[in-house]
C-alpha cells in the first residue's frame, strides 16, 4: 500500500510541474466554458421543457464527450510509455515494488488530476444557483458520480495503452480508438433491429447512461460495469509490464 | 552475498547469457569485464531482478530472487548503465521519493537522503532540477539513489561511462569508499578501473565466464613470463650474451629504440634481478635501468576475447542488449 501512495504522490506532483497538464487543463476548462455559455444563452432565449441546464451540460452536448474522449487518452499517455522509452522502468522495477503497485499508483494519480480538471465546473452550478432557483442538487451529484465513474474507466484504458507502447503518441491514439469503440458500440443500440441485441447494447450505451446520471438516475449495474472494465484494463497493464521482462 | 547458479537468458534465438555461475562474497568488490555484447548488462539485469533468467537461480543475501523477489530487491542498490532519472524533479525530491519507495518513513527519510547527498558529494546541487545537471552530477545522483537504503549489495553497470577524467577519478574514489561497507559488483569495459578497484575479476565473453580470479593471478595464469627491462650503459652486444646465460633467463632481445637496452624474458616465478645487478657490477657496466615490464590485464583481456572468426562488431548481440 505504501508503494502505491508513494507512486501516486510522485505522479500527481509530476502532473503539476508538466506544461502538458496545464495545456490540457486550459483546453478542458475552455471547452466546458463555451459549452456552458452557449447552453445558458440558449435556454435563456427559449425557456422550454428541454431540461435543466446542468442536465444538458452533462452528456447532453458534443462538448462533453469531446472533452472526455480527449482527456481519457491524453492524461495517462505518459505514465508508463515514458518509463519504458527512457529506461526509467529499470530503475523503478528494481526497487522493491510490484508491477501492480506501480500501475495502481500511476492510475490513481491520473484519476486525481482528472478530478482536479472537473472541479472548476462546480462553479457553473453555483452560478446557476446564485441567479436562479432552477438548481436541483441531487441530479448534479449523480451527474458528477457518472462523470467520475466513466472517466475512471477511460483513464484505465489510457493507462493500458500507455503500458503497451513506448511512444506516448501511439499510446494516445490506441486509447482514443478503444474509447471511441466503446462509445460507438453503445450507439449501435439505436441501429439494430433485434430486441435482444438492442437490450444488450443498452447495457453499454455510455451516452444513454450519462443522460440518466444527469437526470439523477443511478443504476448500480452500470457502476459495476465501469468498475469491471477499469479493473480489467489495470490488471492487463500490470501483466503487460511484467510480460515485457520476458521478451 | 550474490550467488548465481547456471543462469541463462535468450532473446528469441539469440543466447545472450548461457549457463553462467558465479558468486560474490560479503565485502568483496568484483569486476565484471567483457567486450561489448558479451552479456554483461543482461547478466546484471538478471541479478537485479529486472530480467528473469530463462533458466537457473539467483540468490541475493539469502533471498531467492525469483521466489522472494521483493525481499531480495530490498538488499540491492543498483546503478543502471542507462540512468533514466525523472528530469523534472529536484535532486532532493528524487532521493526522498526513492527512499520512501524503499519503505523508509518519517525522519529516517531525511537522514538517509542527507547521508547519501553527503557521501556522493552532491550537497551543493540538492535543490537543482535534475534536467539541468551535468552527466557527472547525474551519475552521482544515481549512485546516491543506489546507496540510499544502505543496501548490502551494490550493483554498478558502467559507472564511469561518459564522464570526464576528473569526474571518473571522483566516482572511482567514491566506489572504493563504498566498497569498504558494501559488497560491490561492478561491470565495465575499462580495464584500469578493474585493476584499481576490484578484489577479483571475471571476464565474460559471448555469455560465458571465460576467466576468473584476481588481476595478478589472471596475469600469471594467462601471460606467464615476466619481462625485465634492462639498460646497461656502454655494454653493447656482449651484454646480451651474458644476460642470456644468467639462471632463470629464457631469452634476451635488444631494444632497437634505446641504445643498450634489453628486454629480458624470464622463466615464470623466477627473479633474475639480483643476478643482473651482480653481472653489471662484475663487468663494470653502469646499470641505468632495471624494471619489470608490467604485463597488464589488458593483454589478458585481449588474448582471451579475440576470436579468429569475428571480424568486426557483432551487431546482432548489441541489438539484443539494447532491446532487452
Amino acid at each position: 500500500m505504501n508503494s502505491v501512495v508513494v507512486t501516486f504522490v510522485r505522479e500527481l506532483r509530476a502532473y503539476f510541474v508538466s506544461p502538458l497538464a496545464y495545456a490540457i487543463g486550459a483546453c478542458f476548462v475552455f471547452i466546458h466554458g463555451i459549452s456552458f455559455a452557449i447552453l445558458v444563452g440558449y435556454l435563456n432565449d427559449a425557456p422550454s421543457s428541454v431540461g435543466a441546464p446542468m442536465e444538458i451540460f452533462f452528456g447532453g452536448t458534443i462538448f462533453f464527450w469531446l472533452a472526455l474522449m480527449f482527456v481519457g487518452p491524453v492524461l495517462p499517455m505518459r505514465l508508463l510509455s515514458e518509463e519504458r522509452r527512457s529506461g526509467g522502468l529499470e530503475i523503478l522495477m528494481t526497487a522493491p515494488v510490484t508491477e501492480g503497485q506501480v500501475v495502481l499508483g500511476k492510475y490513481l494519480a491520473s484519476l486525481a488530476f482528472y478530478v482536479v480538471l472537473w472541479s472548476p465546473t462546480l462553479l457553473y452550478s453555483l452560478v446557476l444557483w446564485a441567479y436562479s432557483d432552477a438548481v436541483d442538487w441531487g441530479p448534479i451529484a449523480s451527474a458528477y458520480l457518472g462523470v467520475f465513474a466513466i472517466g475512471a474507466m477511460f483513464l484505465a484504458i489510457g493507462v493500458f495503452a500507455s503500458a503497451v507502447s513506448r511512444s506516448q503518441i501511439v499510446a494516445a491514439v490506441l486509447a482514443f480508438s478503444l474509447i471511441f469503440g466503446l462509445l460507438a458500440i453503445g450507439l449501435l443500440e439505436f441501429l439494430v433491429v433485434s430486441e435482444i441485441s438492442r437490450e444488450l447494447l443498452g447495457y453499454v450505451n455510455l451516452i444513454q447512461h450519462m443522460d440518466d446520471f444527469a437526470r439523477g438516475i443511478v443504476d448500480t449495474r452500470r457502476l459495476v460495469y465501469y468498475l469491471s472494465v477499469s479493473v480489467f484494463f489495470l490488471i492487463l497493464s500490470s501483466r503487460t509490464l511484467a510480460l515485457n521482462k520476458w521478451r | 552475498m550474490i550467488e548465481a547458479r547456471g543462469i541463462s537468458r535468450s532473446f528469441g534465438d539469440f543466447e545472450a547469457v548461457r549457463d553462467l555461475s558465479f558468486r560474490v562474497d560479503d565485502g568483496e568488490i568484483v569486476g565484471m569485464l567483457g567486450p561489448n555484447g558479451a552479456g554483461k548488462t543482461t547478466t546484471i539485469r538478471m541479478i537485479t531482478g529486472f530480467l528473469p533468467p530463462s533458466a537457473g537461480s539467483i540468490t541475493i543475501a539469502g533471498h531467492n530472487l525469483l521466489q522472494d523477489s521483493l525481499a531480495a530487491r530490498r538488499c540491492i542498490g543498483y546503478l543502471p548503465e542507462s540512468l533514466a532519472l525523472y528530469p523534472e524533479m529536484r535532486v532532493e525530491e528524487y532521493l526522498t521519493w526513492r527512499a520512501r519507495l524503499h519503505g523508509l518513513h518519517g525522519a529516517a527519510v531525511g537522514r538517509a537522503v542527507g547521508r547519501a547527498l553527503e557521501r556522493c558529494l552532491i550537497e551543493d546541487v540538492r535543490r537543482q532540477i535534475i534536467r539541468t545537471l551535468s552527466k557527472g552530477y547525474r551519475q552521482r545522483v544515481g549512485l546516491a539513489m543506489a546507496i540510499l537504503h544502505e543496501p548490502r549489495v551494490l550493483i554498478l553497470d558502467e559507472p564511469t561511462v561518459g564522464l570526464d577524467p576528473a569526474q571518473i577519478i571522483a566516482i572511482r574514489e567514491l566506489i572504493r569508499d563504498l566498497g569498504s561497507q558494501h559488497t560491490v559488483l561492478l561491470s565495465t569495459h575499462i580495464l584500469p578501473e578493474v585493476e584499481l578497484l576490484c578484489d577479483r575479476v571475471q571476464i565474460l565473453d559471448r555469455g560465458r565466464i571465460i576467466a576468473e580470479g584476481t588481476s595478478e593471478s589472471l596475469q600469471e595464469q594467462w601471460l606467464g613470463n615476466r619481462v625485465l627491462r634492462v639498460t646497461l650503459k656502454g655494454s653493447g652486444a656482449p651484454a646480451a650474451e651474458a644476460l642470456e646465460r644468467l639462471p632463470g633467463v629464457r631469452s634476451v632481445a635488444v631494444d632497437e629504440t634505446v641504445a643498450d637496452r634489453f628486454r629480458v624474458d624470464c622463466e615464470p616465478r623466477s627473479d633474475s634481478r639480483q643476478a643482473i645487478f651482480e653481472l653489471a657490477v662484475e663487468r663494470g657496466w653502469v646499470l641505468l635501468e632495471l624494471s619489470e615490464e608490467k604485463a597488464s590485464l589488458e593483454e589478458v583481456f585481449v588474448q582471451l576475447t579475440t576470436h579468429e572468426d569475428s571480424g568486426g562488431p557483432e551487431a546482432h548481440e548489441d541489438g539484443a542488449e539494447a532491446d532487452a
